[in-house]
């Protein structure tokens, strides 16, 4: 069937909290008889079928009216589903979660409660989010699809579901927060090119909005009030129309206020959006620094390397000998720093810790196998707990600092940050020679989030590691 | 302005994974950022002052969690000083071992360009080794250390696009100059020399060469004008740039005195009008910074320095001090000798180890004479000195009524002392106490608002 479909098949929720799918005859045959030409083409022009819905559900007759609300409802909830697909198809494996996890929090049984709230205070005042959808939607402002994620992206129980699963959403009020009049007047005029005066009101209605709600944040604060910048409430919005109106005269109503403030947020989230896809690492952070080709052996090349860094080269292979009493060493120190630092805060966590370090290293489980074991709920907890990249940049880190250490006259070698940096870097390769086969299982494991178990290396950096591990266990 | 016109982004590029790097900002921490916010009464700045106290400590929080020890200084921390945290929107002068780091708070926006306050950059007071962008998630309650810049990177790159300042005293840095490395970072820190990153000097008198004036001098040729234009800053929305130029505003932010003035001022409820006194302490503390001190301490040795000489300052012998009945003889040292008895008879202690001097002034014709006496306070942990100032008629006359005494060092106006109307003396006195680097400003003054400020008093017994 085409995606005709979606008007007349109603995604749902049931009591025992299984998705089901349910074709509302009635809405197909409307749906059918009003728009023969329509059903049979590919492509649907969804805007002007909703268009036209809407309409009828408005002002139509009394025997119609229901028909076309069924109709859009069934299109809104298909959107939630999707969007609840998309969101578990980026993030699910890696954070614990499927979309059926999702789904009880914007679907319900057919307009009545979602499962997961079954007692809300006010019953008679609960509207499911379907309907809040179809309610708040205008024909003239947006496509009901966009209409629809929209609400369900910023929906506060999924938010606040994804958000234990270490996924957020930035709220529109965080961004407005953080954002200075001057960003935004740069951001206005050079990313989104808007003229000199949209600029200007808009600079207005963010400085009236930080007098009133960036104060009151941290009035909250000060309360020990936690969790995600909510939007405006009645009061607030009032209070930021007043200082609008005294300072430009101007005088906003409340939905107006409203609805440019999100504009003025979407704006910036666009500019963000565009801002970290080019400059943040885009893939996970687990990844190895360095493609080091696994067969090749740092330690052996130096002498091929040109004259210019001899000298560097030297103070490796003089230390080659050297390095396994240091790994040792620092491998102790290392992993005692951390026991050390997480006991003082929550003994458990040391121990997670060692756990989870030696199920990843030495019994090549996955994190996603590693977090229950560790009471925990998903991979990527048990990737912060570990936090790869760091433990490895702290073992390189120190070192180097023992290999200095064993030789007074290079410690000299310090005073130029490049050579350090390529120091650091030689020693990085020497480490990524001995690591990179677990490092680059560790790392395909968490981009690609498969579930199979990553290869048992027997590099000399997991065989040291695993010895020290084993070492401690015995110890009283 | 229209409702968005412009299409939606996929879902999924709003939802953002927390990062593995981040560290947790606990409640702890954030009571104390919004307790170190409220201490700034600009709400613009406010507001980024919370988040620079986020990005303190969670740098800190991100530091501990990591292998190496780390040594913090906060000491000279700019942020965890009200009157610097008032002026540079930044966390400068963080030690962490041997380096200096300044801290940028980029909040939940992210920019290409970060702002760097323009002190951080050209005033050799605040540039640190490393700039070191914190990014702070307030809602999440989360801190990510996110990227650095050595202070050489910055400078070579300045020149290498002319970047020049921007009006309102910043600097536009693109976020590609920073480097995305955060473990690098930590690895400079702990292996690196200090001295790698060679750092500009602050100009002090013995540097001052043809091209660079030292502070105090640059202060003292624009004492009249900062007297002037300073008061103006009372509305704590007026920005220091839009009122002064770069290099007042230099003058202005290499001196904590005029910061700590500065602060107070703009503490005060808007309402208020700016009073006197905010001024005379403002003029007070200009001239504190800027002239020469007449060093009092040199007078336990019986000796005068050339300034002390130059205005004319008589020193008391030491008999002045010992017990001895009054004589009815009016040479100054009797004199002086008869008001210390008079004076130890109402209970003031001075010392027999006390000296002292006395000068003549002339204020609207009025002949006064002044007496300032001196002794160190050994007894407390800091060793502390005392000035005793008396103020006196010349013989035979009565002190006109409104004669007054004000007494400033750079926090404050300590004492405004004036004659008792009741019983009208022919001197009254007045004293302080400071530690030994402490300077005191005198200034003597009539109600006609006719009045002469001495240059200040200091105390170094070893300097002769």
């Amino acid at each position: 069937m085409g995606v005709a479909s979606r008007y007349w098949k109603l995604v749902r929720i049931d009591a025992a909290g299984n998705r089901k799918i349910e074709e509302i005859a009635p809405a197909k045959a409307f749906f059918l008889a009003s728009f023969p030409e329509l059903t049979a083409q590919n492509e649907l022009p969804d805007a002007s079928i909703q268009r036209q819905l809407w309409q009828w559900m408005r002002e139509a007759a009394e025997d119609v009216r229901p028909l076309a609300k069924r109709c859009l409802q069934c299109y809104i909830s298909s959107q939630i589903e999707q969007a609840c697909q998309q969101l578990a198809a980026q993030f699910g494996i890696e954070h614990g979660f499927t979309y059926k996890d999702l789904l009880p929090f914007v679907l319900d049984d057919d307009g009545r409660r979602p499962r997961s709230n079954p007692t809300p205070p006010n019953s008679s005042s609960y509207k499911s989010l379907l309907n809040e959808i179809l309610d708040s939607f205008d024909p003239e402002q947006s496509t009901l699809a966009t209409w629809a994620t929209r609400r369900v992206k910023h929906h506060k129980e999924l938010n606040a579901f994804l958000l234990e699963c270490g996924v957020y959403l930035v709220s529109d009020w965080a961004i407005l927060n953080d954002t200075t009049s001057k960003q935004l007047q740069r951001i206005f005029s050079e990313f989104h090119r808007l003229t000199p005066h949209e600029i200007e009101q808009a600079r207005e209605l963010l400085e009236s909005y930080h007098a009133i709600y960036r104060a009151q944040r941290l009035q909250q604060r000060q309360a020990g009030k936690k969790g995600q910048c909510l939007p405006p409430t009645p009061e607030q919005l009032q209070q930021i129309i007043q200082h609008l109106s005294t300072r430009t005269n101007k005088r906003l109503s409340p939905t107006t206020a409203i609805a440019q403030l999100q504009t003025i947020a979407s704006r910036l989230r666009q500019y963000r959006i565009h801002v970290r896809s080019g400059t943040l690492p885009t893939e996970s952070i687990d990844a190895p620094a360095s493609g080091t080709s696994p067969d090749r052996n740092p330690f052996l090349e130096f002498s091929d390397r040109q004259d210019a860094t001899d000298e560097q080269s030297e103070f490796l292979s003089h230390y080659r000998q050297q390095f396994l009493i240091c790994l040792d060493r620092v491998l102790a120190q290392v992993i005692q720093a951390q026991v050390t630092k997480f006991k003082r805060k929550n003994p458990q966590k040391a121990e997670k810790f060692l756990t989870a370090l030696e199920l990843f290293h030495c019994r090549g489980q996955s994190m996603t196998e590693i977090a229950p074991i560790v009471n925990l709920q998903a991979q990527f907890q048990v990737s912060r707990l570990l936090n790869l990249k760091a433990f490895r940049a702290d073992i390189r880190q120190q070192l180097l600092v023992e290999l200095r250490d064993r030789v007074l006259d290079q410690a000299k070698a310090y005073t130029d940050p490049e050579r350090l940096q390529f120091l650091s870097q030689q020693i990085e390769e020497a480490l990524d020679e001995q690591i990179s086969k677990l490092m680059q299982a560790a790392a395909t494991e968490a981009s690609t989030a498969t579930i199979t178990k990553h290869q048992i290396t027997s590099s000399l950096f997991a065989r040291r590691l695993c010895r020290h591990l084993d070492t401690r266990r015995k110890q009283p | 302005m229209n409702s968005a016109p412009h299409p939606t982004l996929p879902i999924e590029f709003d939802f953002e994974a927390l990062p593995t790097e981040a560290v947790d900002l606990s409640p702890e921490i954030i009571d104390r950022a919004v307790e170190l916010s409220t201490q700034i009464n600009h709400p613009e700045r406010q507001w980024q002052t919370y988040l620079n106290a986020l990005a303190l400590y969670g740098f800190e929080q991100w530091l501990d969690s990591r292998a190496a020890d780390f040594t913090i200084n906060w000491q000279e921390c700019s942020l965890l000083q009200p009157a610097a945290a008032n002026a540079i929107e930044a966390v400068a002068n963080l030690k962490v071992n041997d380096f200096n780091l300044c801290l940028i708070a980029t909040g939940s926006l992210t920019d290409e360009e970060v702002t760097l306050p323009r002190a951080i950059v050209d005033l050799p007071e605040f540039v640190p080794h490393f700039y070191v962008l914190v990014e702070v998630q307030e809602e999440l309650e989360i801190a990510t250390v996110r990227a650095f810049l050595t202070y050489e990177q910055l400078s070579e790159q300045r020149e290498s696009v002319n970047l020049v300042a921007e009006e309102d005293w910043t600097y536009q840095v693109p976020l590609t100059w920073f480097a995305s490395d955060p473990d690098r970072l930590l690895l400079y820190l702990e292996c690196l020399e200090a001295s790698a990153i060679p750092l500009p000097v602050i100009p002090s008198v013995s540097e001052a060469g043809r091209d660079s004036v030292s502070r105090v001098m640059q202060l003292a040729r624009m004492r009249s004008d900062l007297q002037a234009l300073l008061p103006q800053l009372h509305s704590p929305e007026r920005q220091l740039w839009q009122i002064l130029t770069w290099e007042q505003g230099t003058a202005v932010l290499t001196s904590p005195e005029l910061l700590e003035w500065l602060y107070q001022l703009q503490q005060q409820p808007r309402e208020t009008e700016t009073t006197a006194s905010v001024g005379n302490h403002l003029s007070d503390i200009l001239q504190l910074l800027t002239q020469r001190a007449v060093n009092v301490g040199c007078w336990l040795s019986e000796q005068m320095d050339d300034l002390a000489r130059e205005l004319s300052w008589v020193l008391l012998p030491s008999s002045s001090f010992a017990s001895a009945f009054a004589l009815r003889l009016r040479t100054p040292e009797e004199e002086f000798k008869a008001i210390v008895t008079q004076l130890r008879q109402a209970g003031v202690e001075i010392p027999p180890e006390a000296r002292g001097a006395y000068r003549d002034l002339r204020l609207a014709g009025m002949p006064l004479r002044l007496y300032a006496v001196t002794w160190s306070l050994l007894s407390e942990s800091v060793p502390e000195w005392t000035l005793l100032l008396v103020l006196g008629a010349t013989p035979g006359t009565n002190l006109p009524a409104s004669t007054q005494l004000r007494i400033s060092d750079r926090t404050g106006i300590l004492v405004e002392q004036g004659v008792n109307e009741q019983q009208r003396d022919s001197y009254f006195y007045t004293s302080v106490i400071g530690t030994w680097d402490e300077k005191f400003i005198v200034t003597v003054s009539l109600r006609s608002g006719i009045e002469q400020t001495l240059p200040p008093f200091s105390f170094n017994p070893e300097q002769g």
